[in-house]
C-alpha cells in the first residue's frame, strides 16, 4: 500500500516536472511580456569571465524564470496566494479591492539631495524657473498602510526637496492640491501615476502660477479612450483585485490647434510626434498613449494666439499632463533626461524659452544620475 | 543556485535525473560526481574552483596523517596543520578579518561558499577519525571528492561523518518507490521554505523595522516568534530538500530535526534541533573532555560550552555563543530541577517560550539590541500594543499558528496512529495529489522572482 502510494507520487510530480521543464525549455519563447509590460530575458550565452564569478548562473536562472511555461498564470495564482498568507503585500505592492499600492521604496536617494542640480541650473539660467514635485499613488492613499512600510512619507520628503530648493524658483504644491481631491479618480487604481483629472487639477494651479488663466473644466470634451487599463502595479503583481482603469482624453475643441509635432527618437533621427497616439492602447504600454513611446525631445508648436515658448523637463507623470498647456503657448518643448543619451544641452538651448517648468514624480527625483543630465 | 529555485526544480532536476539513470550502475558514484560538478559550476566556476581545492587539500592531509600514523606525535602535525587551514577557510568567509586573504585568493566581489560550515565540520571530523584510527584513509577520490561536494548535502544538508556518508553509498538501492519518499521529503522541504519561511521572514522584518525603542511588546513578541520559527523552517526546510534530493538518487539520509521546536522539554528540544551538528560537536569536542571531568558541575560547564560553541557556529559572535549558552544553562536547570514528569501542555508552552527569548540574542547583531528587545517584550516601551502590533498580528496570526502546528508532530502522529483503519487508506490515496499541489503552489510563490534565495544566516 505504502509503496504503491509512493509510486504514484513519483510518477505524478516527476512527470509534471518533466512536462514544465521540456515547455520552458523547448516552448515558443517570446521577447517580450505584455503583462508585465517588460522585455524578458535574453537567452544566456556562456562567456569565461561571466561563467567565473556567477554571472551566468544569475543569467540562466532569470532566463528560466522569464521563459517558464505558462508565467503569466503562475503570477496570478502567486499574487493570489500571497496575500492570504501575509498581510496582502505582493511584490513590494499593497494589493486591496480598492487600489494598489506601491509599498516598497525605491529611491535611491533622498529627493532633497538632487536639490543642487536644479539650482545651478537656475542659476545659469535667463528666464523664470517652476518645480511641481507629484507625488505617487503612495503619497496620497499610502496612509491605509501601517507606517512601518510606508517609511518617510512622500509629503515630507517633498517639503524637504522643496526647502533645499533655491528661493528664486516658484515651486508648486501638488501634493496638497491631490491631497484634498483624494475621493476624486485623480490616481489611477492599478499604477503609481495620476489620470486625466489628476493632472487637470494640478494644471489649473500651475498655470496661475506661470501668470496665465486657466481653461475651465466645462470647456473640455472629454473621450473614454479605454476602461481596461491595467498600470505599471499591474504588471508588477498581475493582480486583477481593483477594477480596470479609465484612460480619458480632455480635448478643447474650440482652443489653439497643434500645428506640427516633431520628435528627436532616442536613436537620434526626427520623427512626427502625435499627442493622443491611440495606437499605443493596443499594446502592453497603454500609458504611452500620451504623447507616443518616450522620446528624449518632442517640439510642439500650436496655432495659440501668443509668442509665449516654454521648456517642459519631465519624466512620465508629465505625459498626460501636457495637453492641457497646449492652448497656451506657441512652442513647446518637452524633454525628458530618463531617456536622453548624453546632457540636455545637445538637445535644446534653455535661453531660447523664457520659463522652464521641471515636472517631476517624486520617485524619479531621487535618481541624481538621471537628473544630472540637465546641466550637463 | 538554491534548491528552492525554478532552474533547480525544472532545469537542473529533470535533466540530472536522466543523466544518472542512463548511465551504468557501476558509474553511477562517477555520475553523481559529475553532476555535483555540474552544480557547483552553476553556483559560480570560482565556487568549483574553491570547493575542489579544499577536496584535495583534505584529501592530501588525510593521506599525511594516515601515512604517518605509526607514531602519534608525528601525525598530530598534519592533523593540525589540516584542522587550521579547514577553520581559515570558514573564519575567512564568515569573518571581516580576511579581506586580505580574499584579495589572495582572487575571490570575486561578494563570493561566499555556500554551505561552508557544514562541509568543513566534515572535513575536520574525517581528519580526526583517521587520525584516531577510526576510520582508513580512502584511497577513493570519487567518493571523497563527493563527500565533499556532493550536491544534495552542499547547501545547509544534512552533516554526515565520512563513515556514515560512505555507508549510505554502499547501500545506494535506486526504485521508483524510493523515489517518491525523496519527492515527498523534497517538496516538504520545498513548502517549509516557500511557503512557511518566507512569509515568517516578512513579519519578522516588519517587526524589526521600526527602532527598538519604540516598538510595542507585541510587535516584539510577534517578530521573536516569526524569528524563531523561520530559523526552524530554513534550516529544516533546506535540511529536507537535500534528504529528498539525496533519496531521488537513491541514497538514504538521516534526518536532522524531529519536530524540536514544540517539544514537551527543553532537554528534548536539545536534542532534537539540528542533532547532526549536535552529533559532531559532542563527538569530536566535548566527549573527549568528558573523560577527564569527573565532577558533575564540571561535566555541566562541558555541556553549556559545548552548546555555546554551537551557537557561535550559527552566527560567528558573542551573540550566538551567548544563545547557546543560555539554552545549555536552561537544560542543566532543568535537569536539576525538573525530574518528574511533566505535564505535556504545560512542557510545550515551556519549552517553546524558553526557545523563542533566547531566539532573541540570536537574531540580533549586538548584545544591547538583544537586551533592549527582550525589554521591549515586557512593555518596557510603554506600550503593549499600537497600531502596527494589531496590524501585523491581523495579519500574520494564522500564519503563526499554523506554521506552530506544522512544527510539531502531532500530524505525523495522527498518521502513524490511524492504523490500517478507513482514514489511513483516504490518506494514502489522496497524499499524491497532495504533494503535487503543494509542488504547484511552490511553484507559483517561486514564479515572479525565479528563486526563494532568502537564507536568514549564511552557513
Amino acid at each position: 500500500m505504502n509503496r504503491i502510494t509512493s509510486k504514484i507520487t513519483a510518477i505524478l510530480t516527476l512527470v509534471f516536472i518533466s512536462v514544465f521543464s521540456v515547455f520552458t525549455f523547448f516552448g515558443k519563447k517570446k521577447d517580450f511580456s505584455v503583462d508585465e509590460n517588460r522585455p524578458l530575458a535574453a537567452s544566456p550565452t556562456v562567456k569565461a569571465a561571466e561563467l567565473y564569478d556567477g554571472r551566468t548562473a544569475e543569467r540562466l536562472d532569470s532566463y528560466v524564470t522569464d521563459h517558464f511555461a505558462g508565467r503569466s498564470r503562475w503570477l496570478v495564482g502567486s499574487t493570489l496566494m500571497q496575500k492570504e498568507l501575509s498581510e496582502s503585500i505582493v511584490n513590494g505592492v499593497y494589493v486591496s479591492r480598492e487600489r494598489l499600492i506601491n509599498a516598497e521604496s525605491d529611491l535611491k536617494s533622498e529627493p532633497a539631495s538632487s536639490a543642487d542640480i536644479f539650482d545651478s541650473f537656475a542659476e545659469n539660467y535667463s528666464g523664470m524657473v517652476y518645480f511641481a514635485a507629484i507625488p505617487t499613488s503612495a503619497g496620497v492613499y499610502g496612509d491605509v498602510l501601517p507606517s512601518h512600510i510606508t517609511g518617510r512619507s512622500e509629503s515630507q520628503q517633498i517639503s524637504d526637496l522643496y526647502e533645499a530648493l533655491d528661493g528664486d524658483i516658484r515651486k508648486i504644491d501638488a501634493y496638497n492640491i491631490l491631497k484634498m481631491l483624494k475621493d476624486n479618480y485623480i490616481y489611477y487604481r492599478s499604477d503609481t501615476k495620476w489620470t486625466s483629472y489628476g493632472a487637470y487639477c494640478v494644471y489649473k494651479t500651475v498655470i496661475q502660477k506661470l501668470g496665465i488663466i486657466p481653461t475651465t473644466y466645462d470647456k473640455f470634451s472629454i473621450e473614454h479612450v479605454t476602461d481596461s487599463f491595467r498600470g505599471n502595479l499591474y504588471n508588477r503583481t498581475m493582480s486583477k483585485a481593483p477594477r480596470a482603469d479609465i484612460m480619458d482624453i480632455f480635448e478643447y475643441r474650440e482652443g489653439a490647434e497643434v500645428t506640427s509635432c516633431i520628435v528627436v527618437r532616442r536613436d537620434g533621427i526626427n520623427a512626427e510626434g502625435k499627442i493622443f497616439d491611440k495606437s499605443r492602447l493596443e499594446t502592453g504600454d497603454m500609458y504611452s498613449m500620451y504623447l507616443g513611446e518616450p522620446v528624449p525631445v518632442m517640439r510642439i508648436t500650436t496655432s495659440a494666439n501668443t509668442d509665449k515658448k516654454l521648456l517642459v523637463v519631465k519624466d512620465s507623470f508629465a505625459d498626460c499632463f501636457i495637453p492641457f498647456l497646449l492652448q497656451h503657448y506657441s512652442e513647446i518643448t518637452v524633454v525628458d533626461p530618463s531617456v536622453m543619451s548624453g546632457g540636455m544641452s545637445k538637445y535644446v538651448d534653455a535661453d531660447e524659452y523664457e520659463q522652464t517648468l521641471f515636472l517631476f514624480g517624486i520617485d524619479s527625483l531621487g535618481d541624481r544620475k538621471m537628473l544630472s543630465k540637465i546641466i550637463e | 543556485m538554491v534548491y528552492s529555485s525554478l532552474l533547480f526544480i525544472y532545469g537542473f532536476l529533470p535533466v540530472s535525473l536522466l543523466l544518472y539513470y542512463i548511465t551504468p550502475k557501476k558509474l553511477r558514484e562517477m555520475a553523481l560526481l559529475f553532476l555535483s560538478v555540474v552544480f557547483c559550476c552553476l553556483i559560480s566556476l570560482y565556487f568549483l574552483i574553491f570547493v575542489v581545492v579544499f577536496a584535495a587539500v583534505n584529501y592530501i592531509f588525510m593521506h599525511l596523517i594516515s601515512l604517518s600514523r605509526r607514531s602519534e606525535k608525528v601525525a598530530a602535525v598534519p592533523l593540525a596543520a589540516g584542522i587550521i587551514i579547514d577553520f581559515i577557510a570558514v573564519f575567512a568567509f564568515r569573518t571581516e578579518y580576511f579581506t586580505w586573504l580574499h584579495r589572495m585568493i582572487r575571490a570575486p566581489e561578494s563570493f561566499y561558499p555556500v554551505g561552508i560550515s557544514f562541509f568543513v565540520l566534515g572535513a575536520i571530523g574525517t581528519l580526526i577519525d583517521v587520525y584516531k584510527g577510526r576510520i582508513k584513509a580512502d584511497r577513493n577520490m570519487v567518493r571523497f571528492a563527493l563527500y565533499i561536494m556532493f550536491f544534495p548535502r552542499l547547501i545547509m544538508g544534512p552533516l554526515l561523518r565520512y563513515r556514515v556518508f560512505t555507508n549510505i553509498l554502499n547501500n545506494r538501492r535506486e526504485t521508483l518507490s524510493g523515489m517518491g519518499v525523496g519527492m515527498t521529503v523534497f517538496i516538504k522541504g520545498l513548502a517549509k521554505k516557500v511557503i512557511a519561511a518566507d512569509n515568517l521572514y516578512m513579519l519578522y522584518t516588519a517587526a524589526k523595522s521600526a527602532p527598538v525603542k519604540e516598538i510595542s511588546a507585541l510587535t516584539a513578541w510577534l517578530g521573536a516568534a516569526a524569528y524563531i520559527l523561520c530559523l526552524y523552517f530554513v534550516l529544516s526546510g533546506f535540511a529536507d530538500m537535500g534528504t529528498g534530493i539525496a533519496y531521488l538518487y537513491g541514497l538514504k539520509f538521516p534526518q536532522s530535526f524531529n519536530y524540536p521546536l514544540l517539544s514537551t522539554r527543553l532537554r528534548y528540544f536539545a536534542a532534537r534541533w539540528q542533532s547532526q551538528v549536535i552529533q559532531w560537536l559532542r563527538r569530536y569536542i566535548t566527549k573527549p573532555i568528558y573523560g577527564v571531568c569527573r565532577k558533575r558541575w564540571m561535566r555541566e560547564a562541558v555541556f553549556i560550552s559545548g552548546w555555546a560553541i554551537f551557537g557561535f557556529w550559527y552566527t560567528v559572535d558573542i551573540n550566538g555563543a551567548v544563545w547557546g549558552a543560555i539554552i545549555g544553562t536552561a537544560v542543566i536547570i532543568e535537569n536539576r530541577l525538573l525530574k518528574k514528569k511533566i505535564m505535556n501542555f504545560s512542557g510545550i508552552i515551556y519549552t517553546f517560550l524558553t526557545v523563542l527569548i533566547c531566539g532573541v540574542f540570536l537574531s540580533s547583531d549586538t548584545l544591547g539590541y538583544s537586551v533592549r528587545y527582550l525589554f521591549a517584550m515586557v512593555g518596557g516601551n510603554g506600550a503593549i500594543a499600537d497600531a502596527q502590533g494589531f496590524y501585523l498580528f491581523k495579519s500574520y496570526i494564522v500564519l503563526i499558528l499554523v506554521s506552530m502546528y506544522a512544527s510539531t508532530d502531532l500530524f505525523r502522529n495522527l498518521m502513524t496512529r490511524s492504523g490500517r483503519g478507513k482514514a489511513k487508506k483516504v490518506i494514502m490515496a489522496v497524499s499524491p495529489v497532495l504533494v503535487l499541489a503543494v509542488l504547484m503552489v511552490c511553484t507559483a510563490l517561486m514564479s515572479y522572482s525565479g528563486s526563494s534565495d532568502m537564507l536568514l544566516m549564511k552557513l
